[in-house]
């Protein structure tokens, strides 16, 4: 089967509708962050109501890149950078997929905590998770559009305070040891950070295979945590 | 290792041998049996090929793929000599075979094409009966055996092209009557009697059903145990299927107008197709060119 250009240029326009798709999953997880932790920390419910709601959304849109993807594959047998696009798009659907189920997950939290009584500073620590891990997301998209592997490698550090401070809340547990009438809303919290940490890792997830696509080689962002050499990337 | 201008040839099957498959040899065990350094061929005042400067392993199966013009089958042709046949054809630079280099004045091309057999694009049986045709494959190469052996080379060529369970029962038919697949497998049979080390394929696939090519792709897969195998193919899911390590050649374009082939890049067949090293090679495997 040679392949003819004018198939191929088609296969192009498919390609381009699928990342859309997938970068368009991406865009509704990191709208439905800032509003998760906007109605978990205000016991908002309507909002954590809209989240739920906007995680279909995304669900349907898996779903419909997975169809697109196994057709296009079937169709096409794509190679080169085209083949690793490919099996990167299917890898981070799967990825944004989560990152919406999480925040359904922070959602869900907020609507059982309706009511109780709260913790200012356990809030606040909350706050500060989902101000960090929606840049992250940002970044992630920005370096993917810019295929800019310098900015891919950013997500690493930037996703040090956020581990930190989820290592953080278990310290705040324990603070409020004493106060049992806080106890259940603080062990919901202690969920919460630990989803916005997840979504943090995701995002840095996304970095890496946007850095995969770029240069062709898979290598973690691990030893960029700990500022190692990273001559394996190239 | 010299390869001698004898006249006769002794034929003998050789064992099937019980390599292990090359996957699982290390790349700087494999040896070479082709290594063409500054080659070069054409025909006349054109040059379809030049500049290839290439190693190809033993045992492996490397594919060829490339825009039409490239001078791929020129130079399929090249190594092992067919190309002597066509007036004017010409070749510059070295391929040497195993050390020996091919085109030196005391080798015999007879002997170079019956150590390096070549199956061609569309099937071509000659019209001679199924026996016939892979016996004859043997003879002119100076098989002087009995009747009892050359059935059994018969039948080892037939096994070793998957075809034996399906003509053993009727061998005199003409090699006509068999399906075009089978065609090609006959070929094939035919190409291995004479108990060459090397097959060349030009396009083997190019005039079957997917299915039959399925055949072919696995009975290449097979053969690679006891052959080196090269092929020629436009069908880069096919080059990407069965191959090792795959060459890229695209066409460069002189002052003159004048379109030569040349070697782009000659990587591990996995690598080239989902991390290409240079820029012609992404733009070709994805459709932007070619």
């Amino acid at each position: 089967m040679t392949i003819h250009r004018d198939s191929m240029a088609h296969f192009h326009q498919e390609l381009e509708v699928l990342e859309n798709k997938v970068l368009g999953m991406v865009d509704r997880a990191e709208q439905m962050v800032e509003m998760a932790v906007e109605a978990v920390i205000e016991s908002n419910v309507d909002l954590a109501r809209t989240v739920v709601d906007l995680d279909d959304e995304i669900d349907a849109t898996y779903l419909e890149v997975h169809e697109r993807w196994t057709s296009l594959m079937a169709r096409f047998q794509p190679m080169g950078s085209d083949l690793r696009k490919m099996a990167v798009l299917i890898q981070l659907s799967t990825t944004f997929e989560r990152m919406g189920d999480q925040c359904v997950n922070i959602a869900k939290i907020a609507q059982f905590n309706e009511g109780l009584p709260r913790v200012d500073r356990i809030c606040d620590q909350v706050r500060e998770m989902g101000d960090l891990v929606r840049p992250m997301i940002r970044t992630s998209i920005e370096s993917w559009v810019r295929q800019d592997l310098d900015e891919t490698r950013l997500l690493p550090a930037m996703d040090e305070p956020v581990d930190r401070l989820n290592a953080n809340m278990y310290k705040e547990m324990v603070a409020v040891a004493n106060h049992p009438e806080l106890l259940e809303w603080a062990a919901k919290m202690i969920l919460v950070s630990r989803a916005l940490e997840r979504v943090g890792d995701q995002a840095v997830d996304f970095a890496e295979q946007t850095a995969y696509l770029i240069t062709g080689v898979r290598s973690g962002f691990d030893h960029l945590v700990a500022g190692s050499n990273d001559a394996d990337i190239r | 290792m010299t390869i001698p201008a004898t006249e006769e040839v002794p034929i003998t099957i050789r064992p099937q041998t019980a390599s292990p498959p090359t996957a699982d040899v290390p790349a700087d065990a494999v040896e070479d049996v082709f290594e063409l350094s500054g080659f070069a061929a054409g025909y006349g005042s054109f040059r379809a090929v030049k500049d290839v400067n290439l190693r190809i392993g033993e045992k492996r199966i490397t594919s060829i793929i490339g825009p039409s013009g490239t001078g791929k089958s020129t130079l399929l042709r090249a190594l092992n000599r067919m190309n002597d046949l066509i007036e004017g054809a010409h070749v510059t630079g070295r391929a040497s075979y195993h050390g020996v280099d091919l085109y030196a004045p005391d080798v015999d091309p007879v002997e170079v094409r019956r150590r390096i057999g070549m199956v061609f694009q569309k099937p071509n049986p000659f019209s001679k009966s199924i026996y016939d045709n892979v016996a004859w494959g043997a003879k002119i190469n100076g098989f002087r055996g009995s009747k009892s052996e050359m059935d059994d080379l018969v039948q080892e060529a037939l096994t070793r092209a998957a075809l034996w369970d399906e003509v053993k029962g009727k061998l005199g038919d003409s090699g006509y009557s068999l399906s075009g697949g089978q065609q090609q497998r006959l070929c094939i049979a035919r190409a291995v009697a004479p108990n060459p080390e090397v097959l060349l394929m030009d396009e083997p696939c190019s005039a079957l059903d997917p299915i039959a090519t399925l055949r072919i792709e696995e009975l290449m897969l097979e053969l690679k145990k006891s052959y080196t195998i090269i092929i020629v193919t436009h069908n880069m899911q096919q080059a990407a299927r069965v191959s090792d390590k795959t060459a890229f050649f695209n066409i460069r374009l002189d002052s003159k107008g004048h379109r030569t082939g040349y070697l782009v890049e000659f990587s591990p067949t996995e690598q080239l197709f989902t991390s290409p090293k240079e820029k012609d090679t992404e733009d070709y495997i994805t459709g932007r060119f070619g």
